[in-house]
């Protein structure tokens, strides 16, 4: 129970996925700008790096692995998680708009992105058994979400402030996450 | 002319890393060393270079509705052949590059370049732009890598890609005492990105600026020259 | 080349999975009141991304 917990708070804290492993960086600098698109953001990733967690640890186990096929593991991945995407916003335009509205707009931002496809591939890559790998695909974008939503509110103050004129918007929005950066890797004694 | 220009065009004006911002993910992980940021960059280039080769070839064969998760299929094979290779010729590359091989196939300059360029353009044309923004990113790359590596351990070190323990050169630049290691590590990453990527914007924003006035110089002593032509037809 | 071949028709599936997806998914219209949502972003650079202009051309 101690080492899940660990595994948790590291992929949620310590090795967040933006801060330390710098992947997922396309759709964190671009709808930080608000917060309320930030939340949206944060709930579909967790969506989609869950279910995709699931399906493609479940063919690599159960269909590449016996037929000793893994080599097709980057291919399969790919093709698994942008059919996902496409299947899932499909199912949520016709069933529930409401939804749509909150997050399915978000959802093709994240079809080929490349933290889906780290954590798809870490699970593979670590070998993790299957309680590791929901815990895992669990914590990293609960770390995502916390981490783009405390940069978007970062992010509004920002646009009010008075910044040398070239370095508006996404440079500066980089130093920034330097100093959260900084901030996120002295949590790294915590565990 | 317009060939050249094209092929330039990666390298400052539309700048892919700094720029454009595509395939940040792997210009901020892979720049820690001048080994990693090479590698990377040649892989990078091999991929663009084939992808843009293949779907040029296919551009009129592939059905229109369904092109996008065609080029996708392909750039997925190629970088898994990629991977392969890597892993075979250079497992020092392969071990300190890890998944980030894997995720050029995410990277999103090549299906950038395949979809906007490489779908509408021959053949010569597509490798020309395949090379130039290839070349541009790896130069980005280079540069941060370059500046991280410096400043972070303050030795310039180049080690054979294929024999890891052959060091081609080694120089200190800074004594060990004066790195600051914050370079080496992620927040450095951010901050070198950030300020690279805020001097590039200063730069084109300046070349911008200086080619409006002059535009507006112009157009003002023209207008003048008109205005005195009238005025001594008048007399 | 037993391998080559569970690989080649695995892979046909899963392309055709995914192109059948990606066409149930584009004819699907937005449900009314949804038709100009815009994700509210920066990443237009990213192609991949189902709002991209250039998968509704």
């Amino acid at each position: 129970m101690g080492e899940l917990f660990t595994l948790f708070i590291s992929a949620a804290l310590i090795d967040n996925i933006i801060l330390s492993k710098f992947t997922g960086m396309c759709p964190f600098l671009g709808v930080s700008k608000k917060s309320s698109s930030a939340v949206g953001m944060g709930a579909a990733v967790t969506f989609v790096i869950f279910a995709a967690a699931l399906v493609t640890y479940g063919l690599y186990y159960m269909v590449l692995d016996p037929l000793d096929i893994e080599y097709m593991k980057l291919i399969t991945f790919i093709l698994v998680i942008a059919s996902l995407v496409q299947f899932v916003e499909m199912v949520i335009k016709k069933f529930s708009p409401p939804l749509y509205k909150a997050l399915g707009i978000y959802l093709p931002l994240i079809t080929t992105n490349c933290a889906v496809l780290y954590v798809v591939l870490e699970n593979i890559a670590q070998n993790y058994n299957f309680i590791e790998m929901v815990v895992y695909s669990l914590g990293v974008p609960v770390g995502f979400m916390l981490v783009i939503v405390v940069f978007s509110k970062i992010r509004e103050r920002l646009e009010a402030a008075d910044t040398p004129k070239y370095f508006k918007g996404n440079p500066i929005g980089l130093i920034t996450c330097a100093l959260m950066a900084m901030a996120f890797s002295g949590l790294a004694g915590l565990v | 002319m317009n060939r050249w220009k094209n092929f330039t065009s990666g390298f400052v004006r539309e700048n892919p890393v700094f720029g454009l911002y595509l395939g940040i993910c792997s210009v901020l992980a892979v720049s820690t060393t001048i080994n990693n940021a090479l590698g990377m960059g040649v892989c990078v280039i091999i991929t663009l270079l084939l992808s843009n080769v293949i779907i040029s070839v296919m551009r009129d064969i592939v059905p229109n509705d369904i092109r996008i998760p065609v080029y996708i299929v392909i750039i997925a094979s190629l970088v898994t052949v990629v991977e392969m290779l890597v892993n075979a010729f250079s497992p020092a590359l392969a071990e300190s590059l890890g998944t980030f091989i894997s995720l050029i196939v995410v990277n999103c300059i090549i299906l950038g370049r395949a979809e906007a360029f490489a779908s509408k353009n021959g053949v010569v044309d597509s490798i020309l732009d395949a090379l130039g923004m290839g070349l541009g990113y790896t130069v980005s790359l280079l540069a941060m890598a370059l500046i991280r590596q410096v400043i972070g351990t303050g030795v310039l070190e180049f080690t054979n890609p294929f024999d890891a323990s052959q060091i081609i050169f080694s120089f200190t630049i800074i004594p060990s005492d004066f790195t600051v290691s914050l370079f080496s590590s992620a927040p450095g990453a951010f901050l070198t990105f950030g300020i690279l990527a805020g001097l590039l914007a200063m730069y084109n924003g300046k070349k911008q600026e200086k080619a409006e006035a002059e535009a507006k110089a112009a157009k003002a002593a023209a207008a003048k020259a008109a205005a005195e032509a009238k005025l001594k037809e008048a007399k | 080349m037993n391998n080559i071949g569970y690989a080649l028709i695995f892979m046909a599936i899963m392309v055709g999975i995914f192109i059948l997806t990606y066409l149930g998914n584009k004819n699907t219209p937005k449900p009314e009141g949804c038709e100009d949502l815009k994700a509210d972003c920066g990443g237009c650079h990213d192609i991949s991304c189902g709002h991209h202009p250039a998968h509704t051309e």
